[in-house]
């Protein structure tokens, strides 16, 4: 998920007031516990202003210490499988002298508390967490521990300077006492919060858990089914509900001809209409999910002003592809270096090549859920799979008109992350679960079944590009223009084009490191008919799989090896070329091949970079074909993020990325016909099953640079990757995804 | 030949040419008398009106003759031919693009003997020479109902895509005047009042034949009733194979009881089988809505239709499995077994055994690959869709690899259908396409 | 109906072809068996009948009437379910972690009818979907699990 680009017009919502009752009420787990400083909401904790120097120093906001001395944090992000609170509880713990093991960690509410990204912004997303609020979230513990050697110091009555920390304790060396957190917590609660400034970090060298493959907090509970999404949630006097969408976007109710019929069958609490929907709540999700199926709704075609992006009844991806293809422009440069077109002009060797991807769907195993409950003071409670908890309260409170402190939003662990979870105004069930709350009086548990996820999850955008090139007489390229007609997730979900061009349209076209004298990206801005969405790694995903393919077309007609000249193109960038070199050699050295491997397989190997999200990546790919299908033995995978936090969680990221990245390679296709998807559901959307896994290497380069994201990054170099070892071992070029659409012998 | 005597002699046959060409013109475009030429039918009884509701519900109008999300009976399901597709009209009574105009003896000639007023031969895609067959009083019925029942739709006519001169209409009545009987039922003697129900429903308004009884080289039905052993044998259409629905033991109604049959019809399963295919519409649209006793009729007169061992072959019996290693054991195990079982046995009644299915017996495997690439569309009873249906693998399966699952499926637990080859595999795949996974409810008012 | 899930019984009402999904998450209140695509298709929802691994989305609650049935709640109950949960944690194989109560599901089946599977055979029983693409560590936990077994 990139960086939406109008997030800095989102209100973020009112400053929370942080009082014992209502954190407690929030966020309660049932035990005793003791809030570490929690009645310190007072003018102080408000007071810790919204500037950007103290953002995070709301100590009392964030953490618990038990008695057990077992450390409860909320984090400002969400866990969607990325291993994020995990690395919290890392940089905390890390300066707040407590094992990571010892820590609990939530998702904190909505609330300016928990804005501690360096942008200002609060979205788990973008592979932005761990990156954007590194040193913040390290003053958060060194604050914490702070407070504690204070309580220590008055407890034991000696001075502070005499005071030291091991994990979890403050250790007076001298008369040999030491006092746990968990019995310091109650008189920390009285200690002010120390000047941020006044704060010495910890020395790197000397970290313990930052940079160690700590083991994930959550490894357990996912292990035994313990671990609870929102889909899993109950609450008292809950009733369960199921919708049907409209089966185009923007069509509404007409009519229920079988209303009566449906509310007669078993378990049926009641039948609602909903904007593009019906709905019907029962006790029991199956009891509703049959009967909403049953109901038959004559569908109205979308008022003209529909706010939504109606879907129109002849809409087709294959005829859309086609019309992206005929556009001419007017296109928009997003980078113009040199004089491309004199360079084509005076080229030796002109290369043309147009490319193509895919929509594609999030796929994520958890379906879409939410459940809402209106509380006898009025007050909304809503659980919901989110990753920006201020925008989606925000968004909430403009829905119901509630005031935003009247709305509390809980953020359960989401079933996969993928970009699913942004506020899509039309592809989220909370409204929906919200208005038929309301409509019963008593909580209830929207469940959206995987077929009417499939009908409303908005798509990774769909591109057309046209590459020029020229190459000069040593067959090196001096020129290489893009121009992609598309149209980014973020112009898509504003429903224009902005001022400045939408990078999630074109990153990964633009923001290529290679020293090409004469560069010209552009953008020619498609407005579509299918509503879009942010895909894990966002423009990346498809633009590195155009990029270096194209690529590799120039090395082969200006006859070089392409990883040669991708070296050679680099020369100059020590970065990029060490991380380019630790690929190759983590796969054992540059083979192009084809070669014959020992099990009698023919072979060959492709090579691709990509720098998103502040990271940069290399990987080579290593396939042969298998009963006429591309077979990707291994990836290796090279990733230089600056520094990291946790090398294991790197490495899981790492292979998640290639196995989504090999997904979107070998078989993912969302395609629509006469306006809807073809596939509802896993049968005819099949995502990367075990059978088509490669095996996944690979090394982490701490170039010590800033650091960059791990959620995406890994993932755009797949593709080319793989689509440059099928050209080297088939002779056929590999211009669009997915590889299944191919037939090799 | 000598050119002059030539000459001569076509002179003398110009004569009687003219005369049979003359002959053959009145022939292929005549409007054959109808019965009801006399009767003006101009007010409709609700109760009559309520009667032909449900003889449209016999005869599964609204299948072809309404698509989904349209006005009822406007038309429009496509049906492809070896020559173009050709579409089904409007059937709606609107005066100029439905049958509004059409006067009850239009109507009859139409739905008996397939011509449009005016004389012109509609395609036999239009089961008349199975509706013949329906009462003179259920015509009238039906009449009532397209007249006063059905809404006037002006959903215009989609022409064919025949091409001239294939497109021309007449020599479908001599076609007509070999193959299309011009008689409706008459009870058979000997037989008791329930049977013969049952022989008027399957053989007239039912049209089972349609898809269930082997055509001959012109396209014709090979028998369409009790007196030829092929009525009802099985037989290949669009893809499917509508099983026999005889008695024979392995590809028929064999192990079937009547009672079972009447399940079957009623709920669109049983302990044998659930409805998938062509077979999912007329359940949806048809058969589930007819009375229990026309249920109990169908089931009697079907159980009459003897089998036919040597075209059946020996009668199955479950065998237990073997350990087997072919790579379609292992798909069947990963992809099959959750819902139809290690043991083929399926989950009776929600999910069908594979073992001594129709589908693994008959030598013709068309239905097993096709329900295997495209699923199954949703079954709609007493209108609930089914909690369970079957996923399309045409995505996730090769050609190879459906043909080495069905292979093992077809020569497992003693099914005998025989091996399954992927070129056959392929080739329904390039001409069909993915159930849908939303229930199609084709509506009849 | 009775049914015996997890070594006890529990008195349902429910209709005969309910999935047995949905009555072990809504009505016996258990979530560790996830709903992921309702068409056998994904494996979220693996549980244990008579110690095969068995898709509950796709299993009316009827046809398990009185057999064992046992799900994610009960694995560390069983010597099996409690290695492999135990691998599952030292490999750290979950990310989103919503189809690992199925993935151990399965992988628990599998070691009770071979005990120490060779690479092949974990690939042809483990071949329930993970979209955050954890198999590499599946496959390590399962090769590492049957190497313990081999080492017995």
């Amino acid at each position: 998920m990139n960086t939406p680009l109008p997030l800095s017009d989102v209100p973020l919502g009112e400053p929370v007031n942080l009082s014992r009752r209502r954190f407690l009420a929030s966020t309660a787990v049932g035990a005793l516990v003791i809030g570490f400083g929690l009645p310190m909401g007072s003018a102080r904790v408000q007071a810790a202003t919204t500037n950007a120097a103290e953002r995070g120093t709301q100590v009392p906001a964030f953490l618990e210490i038990r008695p057990d001395g077992s450390v409860r944090l909320l984090s400002p992000f969400m866990e969607g499988g990325q291993g994020t609170h995990t690395a919290m509880a890392q940089i905390v713990g890390e300066e707040l002298d407590a094992d990571p093991a010892t820590f609990v960690v939530e998702a904190a509410p909505p609330g300016e508390a928990y804005v501690v990204m360096e942008n200002g912004m609060r979205i788990t997303g973008g592979s932005m967490s761990v990156r954007m609020s590194y040193p913040t979230m390290r003053r958060l513990g060194a604050l914490a521990r702070a407070m504690l050697l204070q309580a220590a110091a008055q407890q034991l009555g000696v001075p502070l300077t005499e005071l030291t920390t091991q994990p979890g304790r403050v250790v007076h060396a001298a008369s040999g006492r030491s006092l746990g957190y968990g019995e310091l917590a109650g008189r920390a609660l009285d200690m002010p919060v120390p000047d941020p400034a006044s704060i010495t970090l910890r020395d790197p060298s000397q970290f313990r858990w930052i940079g160690k493959p700590v083991k994930r907090l959550d490894a357990y509970d996912k292990s035994t089914g313990k671990a609870l999404y929102t889909i899993d949630l109950k609450v008292d006097d809950m009733l369960h509900a199921a919708v049907q969408h409209a089966p185009r976007l923007g069509m509404t109710v007409g009519s229920l001809r079988n209303q009566a019929q449906v509310q007669a069958m078993k378990g049926v609490h009641s039948v609602h209409t909903l904007t593009g929907a019906v709905a019907v709540v029962a006790e029991r999700w199956w009891h509703a999910k049959r009967a909403v199926e049953a109901i038959q709704v004559d569908w109205l075609e979308a008022a003209a002003d529909s706010t939504l992006r109606a879907m129109p009844a002849d809409f087709s991806t294959d005829k859309h592809r086609d019309f992206l293809a005929a556009q001419q422009g007017p296109a928009r440069d997003d980078e113009n270096e040199g004089d491309v077109a004199g360079a084509l002009k005076n080229a030796k060797t002109r290369v043309e090549a147009t490319y193509h991807n895919q929509y594609l769907n999030h796929a994520q195993l958890e379906p879409p859920s939410a459940l809402a409950r209106f509380n006898p003071d009025g007050s909304l409670e809503v659980w919901l799979p989110n990753q920006a908890p201020d925008m989606f309260r925000a968004d909430i409170a403009k829905r119901t008109g509630l005031d935003p402190a009247n709305i509390t939003l809980h953020s359960p662990l989401l079933g996969g992350f993928f970009g699913r979870h942004f506020l899509y105004e039309s592809a989220n069930p909370y409204p929906q679960a919200i208005a038929l709350a309301k409509a019963v009086g008593r909580p209830v548990k929207l469940i959206w079944s995987r077929e009417e996820e499939f009908l409303r999850d908005v798509l990774r955008p769909l591109a057309v590009v046209k590459f020029r090139a020229a190459l000069d007489d040593k067959g090196l390229p001096v020129a290489i223009e893009a121009v992609s007609a598309t149209e980014g997730p973020t112009e898509a979900l504003a429903g224009k084009q902005g001022d400045k061009i939408d990078p999630t349209a074109i990153e990964g076209l633009s923001g290529k490191s290679y020293a090409i004298p004469n560069k010209r990206i552009a953008q020619i801005y498609v407005k579509g008919p299918a509503m879009l969405g942010y895909w894990r790694s966002v423009g990346n995903s498809l633009n590195d799989f155009f990029y270096e393919a194209f690529l590799d077309e120039l090395a082969d007609k200006g006859g070089h090896d392409p990883y040669e000249l991708r070296l050679h193109l680099l020369r100059d960038n020590p970065r990029l070329t060490t991380l380019l070199k630790a690929a190759a050699e983590l796969s054992g050295g540059w083979k192009r091949g084809p070669y014959t491997a020992e099990d009698g397989s023919r072979r060959a190997r492709g090579v691709a970079m990509a720098s998103p999200f502040g990271s940069h990546a290399a990987v080579v790919a290593e396939v042969s074909i298998e009963h006429g299908q591309v077979k990707v033995h291994h990836i290796w995978e090279a990733i230089d993020p600056g520094s990291i936090v946790n090398p294991a969680i790197v490495q899981a990221q790492v292979a998640g990325a290639v196995a989504l990245g090999l997904s979107q390679t070998l078989l993912e296709e969302a395609v629509y016909v006469d306006g809807k998807p073809r596939a509802r559901n896993y049968d005819l959307y099949p995502i990367l099953p075990p059978s088509r896994m490669a095996q996944v290497h690979v090394k982490i380069i701490e170039s010590g640079e800033k650091m960059g994201g791990i959620g995406e990054p890994p993932l755009p170099a797949v593709a080319p990757a793989v689509a440059n070892a099928v050209a080297q071992l088939t002779g056929q070029r590999i211009r669009s995804l997915p590889l299944s659409r191919y037939t090799f012998s | 030949m000598n050119t002059r005597r030539f000459a001569r002699t076509a002179g003398w046959l110009a004569l009687p040419c003219l005369i049979a060409a003359g002959l053959l013109a009145w022939y292929v475009t005549r409007e054959p008398a109808s019965p009801f030429e006399q009767e003006q039918a101009t007010t409709f009884d609700p109760a009559l009106v309520s009667r032909g509701e449900y003889v449209a519900r016999l005869g599964d109008c609204v299948a072809c003759h309404s698509l989904a999300g349209k006005a009822p009976f406007a038309g429009g399901l496509e049906m492809a031919t070896p020559l173009g597709a050709i579409h089904a009209t409007n059937i709606t009574p609107d005066p100029d693009v439905g049958i509004g105009a059409y006067s009850l003896a239009d109507f009859d000639r139409a739905v008996r003997q397939g011509v449009a007023p005016g004389g012109r031969r509609l395609y036999p895609a239009m089961p008349y020479p199975s509706y013949v067959k329906l009462s003179d009083d259920d015509v009238r019925a039906l009449y009532a109902f397209f007249m006063k029942g059905v809404q006037p739709a002006s959903e215009p006519n989609i022409p064919s895509a025949i091409p001239w001169p294939l497109n021309m209409r007449w020599p479908i009545a001599l076609w007509n005047g070999v193959f299309a009987p011009t008689t409706t039922y008459a009870a058979k003697p000997g037989q008791d009042a329930l049977w013969n129900r049952g022989a008027y429903i399957v053989q007239g308004p039912g049209h089972c034949g349609s898809c269930h009884t082997p055509r001959g080289l012109a396209f014709n039905e090979k028998a369409l009733d009790e007196t030829g052993a092929p009525f009802l044998a099985g037989a290949l259409l669009d893809g499917w194979y509508a099983p026999s629905l005889r008695q024979d033991h392995n590809t028929g109604l064999g192990r079937w009881s009547e009672p079972q049959i009447v399940q079957f019809l009623k709920t669109g399963r049983n302990q044998h089988a659930v409805v998938y295919g062509s077979m999912t519409e007329a359940f949806n649209n048809s058969t589930q809505f007819m009375a229990d006793d026309d249920l109990a009729a169908i089931a009697r007169y079907l159980k009459s239709l003897p089998g036919d061992p040597q075209r059946d072959g020996a009668p199955w019996q479950y065998q237990t499995a073997a350990t087997d290693a072919r790579p379609g054991a292992h798909l069947y195990a990963t992809r099959c077994a959750s819902c139809h079982g290690l043991d083929g046995k399926g989950q009776p009644d929600w999910m069908p055994p594979l073992a001594g299915a129709t589908s693994a017996l008959a030598k013709e495997a068309a239905s097993a690959i096709n329900i295997t690439l495209n699923g199954s569309q949703r079954i709609v009873a007493a209108g609930v869709p089914d909690a369970y249906r079957m996923p399309a693998f045409r995505e996730q399966l090769s050609d190879t690899e459906i043909a080495q699952v069905l292979t093992y499926m077809r020569s497992t637990w003693g099914n005998a259908g025989g091996a399954v080859d992927a070129k056959d595999v392929s080739k329904l795949r390039g001409h069909t396409d993915p159930a849908s996974s939303s229930p199609i409810i084709l509506h009849m008012r | 109906m009775e049914l015996r899930i997890n070594q006890k019984a529990y008195q349902v009402e429910a209709d005969a072809d309910t999935p047995l999904l949905w009555v072990i998450r809504d009505d016996l209140g258990m979530t560790g068996t996830k709903y992921g695509c309702g068409l056998a298709q994904c494996g979220a929802c693996s549980v244990l009948v008579d110690g095969n691994v068995v898709r509950a989305c796709v299993t009316p609650v009827a046809a398990v009437a009185g057999r064992e049935i046992t799900t994610i709640e009960a694995i560390e109950a069983d010597d099996v379910g409690k290695r492999v949960v135990a691998a599952w944690v030292e490999h750290q194989v979950a990310q989103c972690g919503y189809c690992q109560s199925g993935q151990v599901m399965a992988a628990t089946a599998l070691l009770k009818h071979t005990p120490a599977p060779t690479p092949a055979q974990i690939d042809a029983a483990m071949v329930n979907l993970c979209r955050c693409g954890t198999y590499n560590a599946i496959h390590t936990a399962m090769d590492d699990l049957a190497k313990q077994e081999r080492a017995l």
